[in-house]
Formats: C-alpha cells, structure tokens, sequence
C-alpha cells in the first residue's frame, strides 16, 4: 500500500459491483498518493524513470507483513510442560486424551449418529409434511448437535435471549469454524447458507440439513449468488420456516479478526439479530483452517483435546435505520459483534482467499500505471513520440528504429 | 524439555543472516521475518512459491509483481532475508542503489540495456504508454546517460541520489 493510505471499502466489496470499483475512492487513495510523490521540481526523464523506489517499497512492504493474511493465522499454543514434573503430567495428559478420551467420545459420536439416523430417515419418510414433521425433526438435529458439542466436551455458555421462530427475521455471527452451526444449533436449530462440502460432510448437508431448508451454494460461481439470494429472501419472509443463520464474512477467521461483512443478509429488509461467538483458546484454538486441514482432521483435534471452551452472545436485533445505507448498516452490525468477541475490524473481503486481487481488479494496476506514465508523458514531446523521431539527433544504434518508426507512423498519418 | 518458540531458529542461524545481510536486520527482525517466511510457506517446503507470494492481495495489485516474485519465488528464507535487506533503514545509499539497478536488469547481464528498459517500462507504465513512446523514452534515456549501449550501476548512482531513496524502507513488526 502506498504509505498511510487505506485500501478504501469500495474496493474490497465482493458484488458484481464493477462501477464501485472505479469509483472516486480509488483515485483518492491510489493515484493522488502515487501523483502526490512523483510530483517534483524539474527533474529529468532518466530521474523520473529510475526513481521507482516507491512501487518497490509498498512490495516489499506486503511481503514483510499484510492485514489480511493476518486474519487467518493462529497463534501458536503456549506450552505448560516447562520443568521436571510439569512436563510428566502434561505427558500423561496427552496420553489420556489421545488413548481414553478420544476413542470414548468417538463411541459416543458414532453411536448418536447411528440413533440419529434410525429415527430421522423413519420420521422423513414416514410423516406426511407438517408444522410437527419440522419440530421433529428440528429436536432431532439439535440432539445431534448436542451429541457433538458432548463430543469435545464442550463448555459453551449462552448470553441473552434465546431466538425464537419469526418471519422476516434473520441471525448473523462472525465465522470461525463450521462448528460455530454446530455449537448453535445444540440450543436452537438453525437454518444455514453455507458451502457445499464434499465427503460425508455433503452428505449431512444434502440428506439431513436440507430438511431445515438450508440452502447451499458454491461460492465461486457468481450465478450461484443470485439464486441463493432469492431464495434467502422466500425463506426470511416465511414465519413457518427455521431461523436463518448467516455468516456475512463468507470464510472462516481465526477469531481474532473481522473481515468484512458481506450485504447479503442486510439487503432483505430483514430485522437482523447479531451473534457474537468468542472461542476461549485454553485447551485448543477452534479456528478451522480450511487450507491446513480437512473438517474430519479439525474434528479430531478438537475430540482429542480437553475441551471446546465458547461463548455466544445473542445481541440487540438492529433494523436498518432510514438513514442508512445497506453497507453502513452492516459495518454498523459488524461494529457490535466485533465489540463484544473482541475481534479487530479489518476492511479485507474474506473471498480474497480464494481469489488473485491483481487478477480480478486489474483496472486497479492499470490505474497506478497510469500515474507513473503521465509523469513520463510530460517529458514527450507534444503529439507523443511521433514528430520528434524525426527532428532528433538519434544515437546511431536507435537511428534505425526510429526511421522504421517514423516510417509506420508516417503511413499511418497518410492514410 | 524446552521447546523452541522461534520454531526452529538457532542463534548460529540468526548470526548466519546477520552477517550475510551486512548488519541490515537485527535479531528482533529475523525472527519475525523467519516468522513470517513460515506462514508463507504453506506446506513447510524451505521456499515460498509464486502463488503464495501472489495470495498477498496488496503485492497482487503491485505493477511490478511478477518482476519481483521471479525474484523472490523459490528462495529459501536466508535470500528473502537478503533480498528485503535493501529496505531496512540500516541498509547503505549503495545497497539501496544496487537493489534498484538489480530490478531494471531484467537479464542479469549488468547492464540495464534498451530491452531491459522497454520491459520495466511496460510493467510499469501498462497501456498507457503506447509502444513508440516507450521505444522514444528509452531512446531518449540512454542519449541522457550518455551511454547508448546501456546503463551502468554508475549511472544509476548518479541519477538517484540519497534524499530520492529516503523513503525506501519497511519496518518489520516485531513483538517489542
């Protein structure tokens, strides 16, 4: 970043929103900075075209340390095996976890699973479609959650008031993990907008939560968006349906940051009810690292620690103020759950973990470009390069290129 | 049983980059650089690739990124201290200079030549340079040097003084 200026919000919006992009904000931050310190005294064209000491330094800059890589890092455990009778307890620790508490708590996973299926697929195809086939079944996903969260252990406590079913109501938290469904679901069954996973992690998605009325995508495919925003939008109004749960960040964060919050959910006219979920990392640090590690691996970690230590706060509903404009109203909403989770608010969009910011913007580069050869413009000759080809005293090695170049702009003129 | 915060990095290591970087960098800033090498470099693999260094959105906007990650990919972490060691506020006018002069010779031959100019040019400047007003600037840069087979080190030197590189450094975050 040219030093001292912030990648303005426009830029890191995700929507299809190409004229955000252009707008002034860019020019702003970007290009002024960059005209801002060309701008010098007379200096010569050799000066000009060698000084790119500024480009240089806002790359080594990024290499040396960026907010966004920032947000997904975890911090490395602090060890307690530090003398000669820590260190033997900490070892026998490690020993019942991993040889007593991880295959217990497997059983007990596997064997719930089992329960679960039995009567979940008896009641799904069995009962005709009904208010009381979805509060079965919604009972029946919050065991299995419950199951889970018993699975690790699981010492979540929950503040304010428990949500309840409405119309034209939708829940928003910050993203860690796809424990964070889980953990929620074990006290009140959601509905959610996630990525379709492959595995038997899909297979839950499809078979089981799809009954919930989730709703699934893929969050590459630009198409995929508009669909699932209708149906997000069908699913809100209807009071019948089970609370939506949205993720605005659109990727996990390692509880530490927050990224920005996507429009999505506050686009409906929808009252939104924020959660804040802290992750207490004194056991082990929940934060899912989808590039590290596969869900199953993250599952085992957790299992085979000694608790999965949360807390989850229900805040304030908001409604959008008149005021207010949709992406006010989210950073608004981002501003409350990043307060009470203790999360520092960055302006990167999540999905840049997924995509080449150069690639996909790169009217971005060009802009700067344009800065730096309008500098050099000024030292051509007016009407570009073309008269003064002729007039120059050429050294001998670029006397050629220059006559081939007169010649073809020559022709060009004539025609 | 002690184990090492650093991850890995031994005192003789840290000496070994210190010497190698000619003092750039102190201790503090090569633990955080090893440390920042290592989050980098998914997969434990002694080297940072293209696309890893590319993942850093505000390098990914940068004109001369694909300059710089041939540089910078496939080094294992004592040359990435020693490529950044230009920018730290230790580094001397000289190395400071050579960085840049290294950044304009495209091929490595020691001399920044018309060809070697006409591709910075065109990283640096995108479309809106046409292609003859690039050939002319370049033309017109080596009559200004004086040198029409191309520039030096020394005319690098003499074209770029102190005060134009005072802003060239990074600050690396360390934990103090």
């Amino acid at each position: 970043m040219p030093a001292g200026h912030q990648l303005p919000d426009s830029l890191t919006t995700a929507e299809d929103g190409d004229a955000d992009v252009d707008g002034l904000e860019i020019e702003k931050a970007y290009v002024e900075a960059e005209a801002e310190r060309l701008q010098s005294q007379q200096k010569s064209l050799l000066a000009v075209m060698l000084n790119i000491n500024s480009v240089l330094t806002d790359a080594a800059a990024a290499m040396v340390d960026d907010s966004f890589l920032k947000c997904f890092t975890s911090a490395a455990p602090d060890p307690w095996n530090w003398n000669f009778y820590l260190a033997p307890i900490w070892l026998l620790g490690m020993l019942f976890r991993h040889l007593v508490l991880f295959p217990l708590r497997l059983t007990l996973l596997l064997t719930s699973h089992l329960l679960f299926f039995m009567v979940f697929f008896t009641v799904k195809l069995g009962m005709p479609s009904s208010a009381l086939k979805l509060r079965v079944e919604q009972r029946l996903i919050r065991f299995l959650c419950g199951m889970y969260v018993a699975s690790w252990t699981g010492v979540i406590k929950f503040h304010g008031p428990k949500p309840v079913p409405e119309g034209g109501h939708v829940w928003v938290a910050n993203h860690t993990s796809m424990i964070d469904y889980i953990i929620l679901s074990s006290y009140t069954a959601f509905a959610v907008i996630m990525q379709l996973h492959p595995g038997w992690v899909g297979f839950l998605q499809t078979t089981v939560l799809d009954s919930l009325g989730c709703l699934w995508f893929n969050r590459t495919q630009a198409k995929d968006r508009s669909l699932v925003a209708q149906r997000m939008a069908d699913h809100v109004a209807d009071p019948n349906t089970t609370p939506l749960l949205i993720f605005p960040e659109g990727t996990c964060v390692n509880n530490e940051y927050c990224v920005m919050f996507k429009r999505g959910a506050f686009d409906m006219g929808a009252t939104v009810h924020p959660v804040a979920i802290k992750y207490n990392k004194i056991f082990v640090d929940a934060f899912w690292n989808s590039k590290r590690l596969s869900f199953t691996q993250h599952l085992v970690r957790l299992m085979s620690s000694w608790a999965v230590v949360c807390d989850v706060y229900f805040l304030e509903p908001q409604s959008r103020r008149e005021d207010e404009s949709v992406d006010e109203f989210a950073a608004r909403v981002q501003a409350m759950i990043a307060k009470q989770a203790k999360l520092r608010v960055v302006p990167w969009d999540g999905y840049l973990k997924y995509y080449n910011l150069g690639e996909k913007h790169p009217g971005l580069i060009e802009k700067r470009r344009k800065v730096f050869a309008d500098q050099l413009k000024t030292f051509l000759p007016a009407g570009g390069a073309v008269g003064s080809s002729k007039q120059e005293a050429a050294p001998a090695a670029a006397a050629a290129a220059a006559a081939a170049a007169a010649g073809k702009k020559g022709s060009k003129k004539a025609n | 049983m002690g184990q090492a915060i650093s991850g890995g990095l031994t005192q003789r290591d840290v000496d070994e980059v210190i010497s190698i970087c000619k003092g750039a960098w102190n201790q503090y800033e090569i633990e955080s650089l090893y440390k920042r090498f290592r989050s980098l470099d998914r997969g434990r693999k002694g080297y940072i690739s293209a696309e890893e260094l590319m993942s850093i959105p505000e390098l990914s906007i940068n004109p001369l990124a694909q300059r710089l990650v041939r540089s910078f990919e496939s080094v294992n972490f004592v040359d990435f201290a020693r490529l950044l060691a230009a920018f730290s506020d230790r580094a001397s006018y000289e190395e400071k200079v050579r960085f840049i002069f290294r950044v304009y010779d495209v091929d490595g031959d020691g001399l920044v030549t018309h060809d070697d100019m006409q591709i910075m040019l065109r990283q640096l400047a995108g479309s809106s340079l046409s292609d003859d007003d690039i050939a002319w600037v370049v033309r017109k840069a080596l009559q200004e040097a004086g040198s029409p087979q191309g520039l030096s080190l020394e005319a690098f030197k003499a074209t770029l003084h102190a005060e134009d590189l005072a802003g060239m450094t990074v600050t690396v975050p360390t934990e103090l």
